[in-house]
């Protein structure tokens, strides 16, 4: 019994020392908010960033393992340089080649969003990516289908282990490192924010455009986000080959008929084209369109008058659009391909 | 040695012991499935009161926030929300409360999700959006699933397809149900599938995937086929 006893306590004393080393600390890491922006939208509590977690959805953010034949990644439509978004086609295609309805939106700041899609279908950045990894013209395949892959790979269960402490991938922590990644791309460091830090100065052609963004689109394009989150109808007629109504196909809502959701501006010279379809390829266009708007059924009391402005208006408008460029975000080695 | 593997062998005895004392004492939700008197079989052929012949192909939904009154007036509340699916016995059994022998006197339970839960983000367990009981292009959970085929359908495959769920109102397609069972340990539910077919005209009705007012009819028709001995 005496011997029992000692090899009860020499047994425990080496399983503890195991779990000691078995239980390896992940890195935490810190989204930190610039002065004088909101608070997030996200709530970090339920999925405490680490850098493996972020690692291990940046690898996965840019892995086709996600899509059915392997072809398409997340980064297939939204790529960094263009803002995360799929650079110089009107509607984003997937799977085959297959044309989607919509312009892939941007990915940026989106630890500050609250609705996702143009739609606003999505209610939680987790829920997302289910959306392209679905659709049957994106990526065309299940969450319970690419966990199953992942656990295939010598990688990924070797990753999830150091991120969440368990080799057995499940839905929703794929879905959770996904969105670790995502929650960190911040773009905070344009021209525009140096200037609002007092670090650098808009030209006088910035500084003009700065003014007209204030008097006729900031109502909207809120700052220092630039969008208010809303969905709003911005008087766009509807393409009769896509027949897309927006907002109201998810609420059911006529007053919601067309409405799309307020795009941030950041670094939107690099997003063309713009709108949910891209039926604009430049921004002069997406400024012509504002200032000649007709008035129709259902659009806001902001967007009721043209904006009537000069030629040399306009180009000082687009002029500022450009100061929020962020070229940090845009070439930050952090977000690219994991080597 | 030997007195050692003795004593491993003694603990081990009583464990189990302890565990099938457990099962029959613990108070669990049994789910049996039919169509009218017939017992439920994937694949076999039905025919509703529509005179619909069909078959049954997938059958799930969720059952969440179970409450018991018990005869001393007690309560007890389990809220997670578990999956219940046709093709898995094993999810057919919710064991509730262990070692118990309280007689039961009421039994509340909800048919799905509740709003919280959708708009919670990715979830684990049987809340797992692997589960294949999520929306993508809406986020929600699809509170039941009831697919098949009919002769009836002039759809593909002759494929019927219900989805239900919607968290928002007015399109909340959550159901709870309240039952007194007579039998106190095992609460033996049974889910009639011709109670729901009686109701649903195949030719008609047999594409609903999204919530709204067709969802709420068929939610509201759905707690029909709950019933408990």
């Amino acid at each position: 019994m005496k011997m029992l006893a000692r090899n009860i306590v020499l047994v425990s004393f080496t399983l503890l020392i195991c779990a000691a080393f078995a239980y390896k600390k992940t890195t935490p890491l810190y989204l930190e908010v610039p002065k004088d922006w909101p608070e997030p939208a996200y709530d970090f509590s339920k999925n405490p960033l680490t850098e493996e977690g972020f690692q291990l959805g940046r690898h996965l953010f840019y892995d086709p393992i996600i899509s059915r034949d392997s072809t398409i990644s997340c980064a297939s439509c939204h790529m960094q340089a263009t803002g995360f978004t799929h650079v110089d086609h009107e509607l984003s295609h997937g799977i085959e080649g297959k044309i989607g309805t919509r312009n892939s939106l941007a990915l940026i700041n989106l630890a500050w969003t609250k609705d996702f899609l143009w739609d606003g279908g999505a209610n939680h950045l987790e829920v997302q990516p289910l959306n392209p990894i679905t659709n049957p013209v994106e990526m065309d395949e299940t969450l319970e289908h690419v966990v199953a892959k992942l656990q295939k790979t010598e990688k990924y269960p070797r990753m999830f282990e150091a991120a969440f402490g368990t080799s057995k991938i499940t839905g929703q922590l794929t879905l959770k490192a996904l969105t670790q990644f995502m929650l960190m791309l911040k773009s905070s460091n344009s021209k525009y924010d140096k200037v609002m830090r007092h670090q650098e100065s808009f030209n006088p052609s910035e500084q003009k455009g700065y003014a007209l963004f204030r008097k006729n689109c900031a109502s909207c394009h809120t700052e220092p986000l630039f969008s208010s989150g809303k969905f709003e109808n911005n008087g766009l007629a509807v393409d009769a080959t896509l027949n897309d109504f927006g907002r109201m196909k998810i609420t059911n809502r006529t007053e919601d008929s067309l409405r799309f959701k307020v795009p941030t501006l950041r670094n939107i010279q690099f997003t063309f084209p713009y709108m949910h379809d891209g039926r604009f390829k430049t921004l002069t266009e997406v400024v012509k369109h504002y200032n000649s708007i007709q008035k129709t059924k259902g659009i806001p009391k902001e967007l009721s008058e043209p904006m009537h402005l000069s030629d040399n208006d306009r180009t000082d408008l687009v002029a500022f659009m450009k100061t929020l460029t962020d070229t940090e975000f845009l070439y930050n080695p952090r977000f690219s391909y994991p080597k | 040695m030997i007195k050692r593997f003795v004593f491993i062998g003694c603990i081990c005895f009583f464990t189990l012991q302890i565990i099938h004392a457990q099962s029959q004492d613990s108070l669990a939700l049994d789910f049996h499935f039919k169509f009218n008197e017939t017992p439920l079989v994937i694949g076999q052929e039905f025919v509703s009161k529509q005179k619909d012949s069909l078959k049954i192909n997938t059958f799930r939904f969720y059952v969440s926030d179970i409450q018991l009154l018990f005869a001393d007036n007690s309560t007890a509340q389990i809220k997670e929300s578990h999956l219940v699916d046709l093709e898995m016995p094993a999810t057919q059994k919710i064991s509730l409360i262990p070692n118990s022998k309280k007689r039961v006197k009421a039994v509340v339970f909800s048919i799905g999700v509740d709003s919280l839960a959708s708009v919670s983000g990715a979830l684990s367990g049987d809340l797992d959006p692997t589960k294949g009981m999520y929306w993508a292009w809406q986020s929600g959970y699809i509170n039941m699933k009831i697919e098949g085929q009919s002769p009836s359908c002039k759809t593909r495959k002759n494929q019927f397809q219900f989805h239900i769920g919607g968290y928002l109102e007015p399109n909340n397609a959550l159901r709870t149900l309240t039952f007194n069972p007579k039998k106190s340990n095992v609460i033996e539910v049974s889910i009639d599938l011709a109670a729901f077919f009686d109701e649903v005209p195949l030719a008609e009705v047999n594409s609903v995937m999204i919530p709204g007012k067709r969802g709420i009819q068929l939610a509201d028709i759905s707690t029909k086929m709950f019933s408990v001995e």
